[in-house]
């Protein structure tokens, strides 16, 4: 499920349409969202260094961590560093997003940058529409043939909600979506950290939905060692939802299950999938008219309470209080030996049984009497 | 009471309301028939929603005078769907139209509007008992009570009314766009709502396209069309002003009432908190939601009958009930979106698949999740 969501940002985007975008979704129960947000970025990046995505480079908004950190991780995970410098940039609003360095007076404390060039410091966070022509810009500066593509990845859309509004935030997503350079872009959010309301602005915005629920949830009153297990189960481990809005206008739901081994990032495919089902939208009528074979054979083989069973044998009048017992003179006489070889040949026949309990003993056998003549109206 | 002849029998309002007797000699003398403006019962006129299958499910089509809001599922786009049909339906019947969207350019999407399909042969087919070879195959059918003597008299006038009922509303081809030209007679006004702080911008518009509508006076008042699309979306500029667009659409439904239009509102629910979320609902005359079905998903592949057509589901929750207090009773208000040979929409009561009883789980019994896992308030 994981791999179908890289390859959709491998693909990016079809000619027309708004490009596909990805939220990343985590909670303080379950905050492994930084972790997969690496792990697409930078198998991304490797598809982008290797050629073999629509993009020709991306765009990485970094909010939350140092520019050097992807960098490290890119060393991490064995990409080669030509290939990623040249189609990778970072926008970075991590260091001094309000520009607050430059009104220090003291300004030869300033450090210095180590940063490659690959990093652009970005000072005013506050203003949106400068902070989209500097993706742009970014993204214009990488090269191709044809025309060229870029991605955009966000580091967490939550840091750039504490500085500006909702509806500006989205402005901006919807805008790079629909610019037709941006291949794909993605980013990610905790959840807890703004209202319901910002959460479902954004799954609004995006193509996919990816997100993470804890492994146990947590119980109300926990003791001390619960819920020592339960936060080292949900450091380790997580469930990975992901809601893709597809083409034809249906909804995907899938399900795996995450595993964080040494900080690298397993997906599995999930041990229990549950079945949803949307109950209120039928109506309730539920009848199955066809009989399968072995419903067939044991409706053959059901006794029916005819006194005249048609093969030959004498009429017997069966009481129903007593079980049919054949050659018995006597009614009232029941011999144990016969009442149970009949039961047991009832047994037999596991759900064909019919009591028949007669009207009265003045009854013929087998009189097409109809009850309702004795009526007098 | 002076019940005239209605040339339309429809089914599903009663005969009993009161319509003017034309043969009265102090009846004012009838306007010519407007195209595309069906008169109903109680003195309402209809316009036609675009899509023949919604105008016979809410008995007749929109209401003229009345806000019809659609309640989209963040997850598909199938509100666009009708509001294509909508639009298409306006400019073939050469109706003024006002579309706003929070799209930078919404003329944009004028190039998506689908073109009338140009016969009815198709058409006829799909009606039930036209067809010629199925009356055949029914003869070979005995039944013993004689029922077909009553259903022949009924069959006759459906003839005639094909020919006025392709007047009132047509059946769109969405994979043919509307030609060009049908656009340049046209009083076509489109709005871009996404930058805008306040609704002021989008609300003068209004005002001034109902208020165009009824100057020109004379015997011909055009019946209008407004179209929304996704008003509360996150990216416009107002959309944390909650009450402002409540009041937006309050004074938008006043405005409408004593006008000759038609107002389709989409509004994401998912995006407003729910008190608001219900407000809104509250407001719409008709109120109708798309919603969007999973994808291969086995469960729901065996419950439902043509569930590989299947574009999507609408719910029909509210129908307008202005100047009469006759409801329209809806036999079923769950339809599933089809596309008829992936061009015309037709929407279709939920066909259950007949169940296999030894499989053990009884209906009742089977998983109560609802569809989409981030559990949404209307759950109907």
């Amino acid at each position: 499920m994981a791999e179908t969501i890289c390859r959709s940002l491998r693909d990016g985007s079809l000619e027309g349409e708004q490009a596909p975008a990805l939220t990343i979704k985590d909670s303080l129960q379950s905050p492994l969202g930084s972790h997969v947000f690496d792990h697409f970025l930078s198998t991304l990046v490797s598809h982008i260094s290797a050629g073999r995505s629509q993009a020709s480079g991306l765009v990485l908004v970094a909010f939350n961590r140092s520019p050097s950190f992807y960098l490290d991780l890119f060393k991490r995970k064995g990409l080669d560093a030509s290939p990623v410098d040249k189609s990778f940039r970072i926008l970075d609003c991590f260091s001094d997003p309000l520009g607050w360095k430059d009104r220090l007076v003291d300004s030869a404390s300033a450090e210095k940058s180590i940063l490659k060039d690959s990093a652009t410091v970005f000072k005013n966070v506050r203003d949106v529409n400068k902070l989209s022509s500097s993706i742009l810009d970014l993204g214009n500066g990488f090269i191709g043939e044809g025309k060229v593509r870029f991605a955009v990845a966000i580091d967490l859309v939550s840091n750039m909600l504490r500085h500006v509004s909702l509806p500006s935030v989205a402005g901006l997503l919807n805008n790079l979506r629909s610019n037709d350079r941006i291949s794909c872009i993605f980013w990610l959010i905790h959840s807890d950290l703004h209202e319901p309301r910002a959460s479902a602005a954004l799954e609004y915005i995006s193509t996919m939905v990816a997100s993470l629920e804890p492994m146990m949830q947590s119980s109300d009153g926990q003791k001390t060692s619960g819920s020592l297990l339960w936060l080292e189960e949900n450091s380790r481990k997580a469930k990975f939802h992901v809601r893709l809005k597809r083409r034809n206008g249906r909804v995907k739901l899938l399900y795996e299950e995450l595993h964080m081994e040494q900080a690298e990032i397993r997906f599995e495919a999930a041990s229990s999938v549950k079945t949803i089902v949307d109950q209120n939208l039928l109506p309730r009528v539920q009848f199955n008219l066809q009989l399968s074979d072995k419903e067939r054979a044991d409706r053959s083989n059901v006794v029916l309470p005819f006194e005249h069973q048609g093969n030959g044998e004498a009429i017997q009048i069966y009481d129903g209080r007593r079980s049919l017992s054949e050659g018995q003179k006597d009614p009232h006489l029941m011999q144990p030996s016969a009442f149970s070889h009949k039961m047991d040949a009832q047994s037999n026949n596991d759900k064909g049984e019919i009591h028949y309990i007669r009207d009265s003993d003045d009854e013929r056998p087998d009189s097409d009497e109809d009850p309702d003549d004795d009526l007098d109206i | 009471m002076a019940t005239a002849k209605d040339p339309n029998p429809r089914p599903v309002r009663t005969s009993s309301s009161f319509s003017r007797n034309p043969s009265s000699p102090s009846a004012a003398p009838a306007s010519p028939p407007v195209p595309g403006v069906k008169p109903g019962p109680s003195g309402a006129a209809f316009v036609s929603s675009g899509i023949p299958d919604l105008d016979k499910i809410l008995g007749g089509g929109f209401l003229l005078g009345s806000v019809v809001m659609v309640m989209e599922d963040a997850d598909a786009p199938h509100h666009l769907l009708l509001l294509r049909n909508f639009m298409s339906q306006g400019i073939v019947h050469r109706q003024p139209l006002l579309f706003a969207s929070p799209a930078e350019d919404p003329r944009a999407f004028l190039g998506t509007l689908p073109s009338p399909v140009s016969s009815s042969k198709e058409e006829r087919q799909r009606a039930p008992g036209l067809d010629p070879d199925a009356k055949d195959k029914e003869k070979g059918l005995r039944i013993a009570w004689q029922y077909k003597k009553y259903f022949g008299e009924r069959q006759v006038p459906e003839l005639h009314n094909r020919g006025i009922e392709q007047d009132f509303s047509n059946d769109f081809d969405l994979r043919k766009p509307l030609e060009r030209q049908m656009f340049r007679t046209q009083q076509i006004d489109c709005v871009s709502i996404q930058d805008t702080a306040n609704l002021a911008v989008l609300h003068e518009h209004c005002s001034t396209f109902l208020s165009d509508l009824t100057r020109n006076e004379g015997c011909n008042v055009n019946a209008g069309r407004i179209a929304i699309q996704s008003l509360c979306a996150p990216q416009c500029g107002y959309s944390e002003l909650d009450w402002d667009m409540v009041s937006f659409i309050r004074s938008l439904r006043a405005m409408i009432r004593c006008s000759n239009a038609v107002a389709v509102i989409t509004f994401p629910t998912s995006v407003l908190s729910p008190s608001f979320s219900k407000r809104w609902q509250h407001l719409a005359d008709t109120l109708l939601s798309v919603r969007a079905m999973p994808d291969e998903d086995k469960e729901l592949a065996k419950l439902l009958t043509g569930y590989q057509d299947m574009v999507g589901l609408l719910h029909v929750h509210k129908v307008s009930q202005i100047n009469t207090q006759v409801p329209v009773i809806l036999e079923a208000t769950t339809f599933s979106l089809k596309l008829q040979k992936r061009r015309s929409l037709i929407l279709e009561r939920l066909n259950q698949a007949p169940v296999d009883a030894s499989s053990g789980t009884s209906y009742a019994t089977s998983g109560s999740c609802s569809g989409s896992s981030k559990g949404s308030p209307l759950d109907f």
